[in-house]
């Protein structure tokens, strides 16, 4: 339960950070956000991620919940990267058909 | 005085620097390093693979209580090796289904020590008799040792590639500039530029597992690679052993009195041990000089929930029961060490961690494929003739398709080796690594032989098709196909299985996509005079600017 509420809050981190970046609000809104929500976003994804280490430090210690920590974040990054390229990919291919 | 222009030159070329020398860091031991890594990521699950691999130990659906088992283990040692100087016993737990002991036996030559080895049924106490392999040893084996030389060689030669690992994982670093900028960037169909971002991906979003995991596969050897400050710090054979006691429970044991006194309770001094550390913590037991009265007991703490390789032990009295001591830390250098080996290791980790372990290693994994297969997209762009290459290119490339598509056919056949090759076979456990040698130079065989593109596709296919009729394979010889695993909730044998078919979809869309678009075959960049893509807004804008990611 502990690595499933980290592992969703990394989501949650990585897709605000995400989306606070001038590549992925081009490719899913078609435009750059101003200055004011990507500042929001920004702490929006980066206090998740500090959430979800506080989650995993106070379940397992500070050792094992910083090894975990490293983990989900990645894994989380790495899905988010994923779900972008699927995105992406999705909207090219309905613009062809 | 240095103006903004001289340190806009002097910071191009500090990372131009880099950037060869990551490429190149990263290109002379590449081979062995995508090896290194990729049985290093199976090593997360050794124990499970070598319960896959020893199909006749029944799977233990609860675990014994651990004393019971270590008194039970210690009698039948007692009458297999009556008057060993020295046994060691590893108790069961979730990862393992038997208990792995050895014993010394009498020395094979001057200055030989000799040893014996055989597993144990954790309910009974019996030998038990099972194939004849080393299970996931192999892959643990072969990523820091390699074979078929002296293994002082093959860890100079791991600490080598590790230290390449390093300096390249550093230079890339530095070569990256744009590392938060282009955090979530990939470029599709972009030839050269895909697969630089690819890579980016890999090595960015993995970083601290990649130094953490080079910098402490280096820590894991450096009595070998550099034995001069403990042979400066400790000179005396009495310096020697209390460094001994603290980077290990196990001792060597003194002059045998020679009046004979059996042991007391092993059972007991086990639960002493479970007091403190907990019914399912307790990790071995190692006796020296059992049967004699300077018998000594050492039950050590399990790996559990614990970010430290450092002993942990209670030590007893073998003839009395007596505890004579609890070691319960070592000085603070030496717990350094010990965190630095667990966190290399992973034995702490619960079964998510562990995935997490895996996952991230993997990515590691392609983070190196990605680095040799990216060498060759961007030099075959520059290529006087692509269809008649130079011969370094060549070499690169022919490599690259038997190191990477090779290793998995090569890792697979080694499994179907445990199935196929008869149990009678004399050293059948080298055998199974013969295979998996003779099938890995078989593949490279085939590399230089076909051409480069047929070769990666082939390659590909034949792995996902091993990988695919393994559990096939599985049900067909043994009596735990994937249908009796998932009914009777046996997760090693159905995770193996099932993670055969995950990977032998992975190869197959690799293989597909070969086929279609080749590996670095097709375009490489877009001409620069082309129009912006909607997808490549930032690149143009970087382009503009003379920033290409690299």
């Amino acid at each position: 339960m502990m690595h499933a509420v980290a592992q969703a809050l990394c989501l949650i981190g990585f897709a605000a950070l995400a989306l606070a970046t001038r590549r992925p609000q081009h490719e899913i809104i078609g435009r750059s956000l101003p200055r004011g929500p990507v500042s929001t976003l920004r702490l929006a994804g980066a206090a998740a991620l500090l959430i979800a280490l506080a989650v995993l430090v106070e379940g397992k210690d500070w050792g094992l919940g910083l090894v975990a920590f490293s983990g989900h974040t990645t894994l989380a990054a790495a899905i988010v990267y994923g779900a972008l390229i699927g995105y992406v990919q999705a909207v090219a291919r309905r613009a062809r058909s | 005085m240095k103006t903004d222009n001289d340190q806009r030159v002097a910071g191009r070329g500090l990372r131009q620097s880099m950037s060869g020398l990551h490429t190149w860091a990263g290109l002379l031991l590449g081979w062995l390093l995508y090896a290194m890594f990729l049985t290093g990521t199976v090593s997360y699950f050794k124990e499970e693979l070598s319960q896959w691999m020893r199909p006749e130990l029944p799977r233990l659906a609860q675990l014994p209580d651990p004393a019971v088992v270590a008194q039970r283990v210690a009698d039948e040692i007692g009458m297999l090796a009556p008057g060993t100087a020295q046994w060691s016993l590893r108790l069961p737990d979730t990862r393992n289904n038997a208990v792995n002991a050895f014993w010394r036996t009498s020395a094979r030559g001057p200055g030989q020590r000799g040893f014996e080895e055989a597993r144990f049924d954790p309910v009974t106490g019996h030998k038990v008799v099972s194939r004849d392999t080393l299970g996931g040893e192999v892959f643990y084996r072969f990523h820091f040792q390699f074979y078929y030389m002296p293994v002082v060689w093959g860890r100079w030669l791991a600490g080598i590639a590790a230290m390449f690992m390093l300096v390249a994982i550093v230079a890339g670093v530095i070569t990256h500039k744009k590392i938060f900028t282009d955090f979530f960037t990939f470029r599709w169909g972009r030839g050269q530029r895909s697969w630089l971002d690819a890579h980016n991906a890999l090595s960015v979003f993995g970083l601290p597992f990649h130094i953490m995991i080079t910098y402490t596969g280096l820590v894991t050897l450096m009595a070998l690679y550099m034995p001069w400050g403990e042979r400066a710090a400790f000179k005396t054979p009495a310096e020697r052993q209390q460094l001994a006691a603290e980077l290990s429970a196990f001792s060597q044991p003194g002059k045998p009195s020679g009046d004979k006194l059996p042991l007391a309770s092993v059972e007991e001094m086990v639960r002493q041990a479970q007091a403190r550390w907990g019914r399912d913590n307790v990790g071995r037991v190692n006796a020296n000089n059992p049967g004699d009265a300077t018998a000594r007991i050492a039950v050590t703490r399990g790996d559990d929930a614990r970010v430290s390789m450092s002993p942990q032990y209670m030590e007893f009295d073998g003839a009395t029961g007596k505890l004579l001591a609890v070691h319960d830390g070592v000085g603070a250098a030496a717990e350094t060490r010990g965190v630095l080996y667990a966190l290399h290791l992973g034995r702490f980790s619960d079964v998510t961690t562990r995935w997490l372990y895996f996952l991230v290693s993997l990515m590691g994994t392609a983070m190196v494929g990605t680095g040799l297969v990216m060498w060759t997209v961007k030099r075959r762009a520059k290529l006087a003739d692509p269809a008649r290459p130079h011969l370094g290119f060549r070499l690169v490339e022919r490599l690259n398709i038997a190191s990477i598509a090779g290793l998995s056919i090569a890792m697979t056949a080694f499994l179907w080796g445990n199935r196929l090759l008869p149990l009678t076979l004399e050293n059948r456990a080298y055998a199974e690594i013969d295979l998996f040698f003779t099938v890995w130079a078989l593949t490279l065989l085939h590399a230089l032989l076909r051409p480069a593109k047929a070769a990666w596709v082939e390659q590909l296919w034949a792995a996902a098709a091993l990988l695919a009729l393994l559990p096939v394979l599985n049900a067909l010889t043994t009596q735990r196909p994937l249908w009796h695993s998932l009914a009777t909730g046996d997760w090693v044998f159905a995770g193996v299985d099932l993670m055969c078919w995950a990977l032998a979809a992975l190869h197959g869309v690799l293989a597909l996509r070969t086929a279609r678009h080749g590996v670095g075959f097709g375009r490489t960049t877009r001409p620069r005079n082309a129009e912006p893509r909607s997808d490549d807004r930032g690149a143009a804008a970087a382009a503009a600017t003379g920033e290409a990611a690299r």
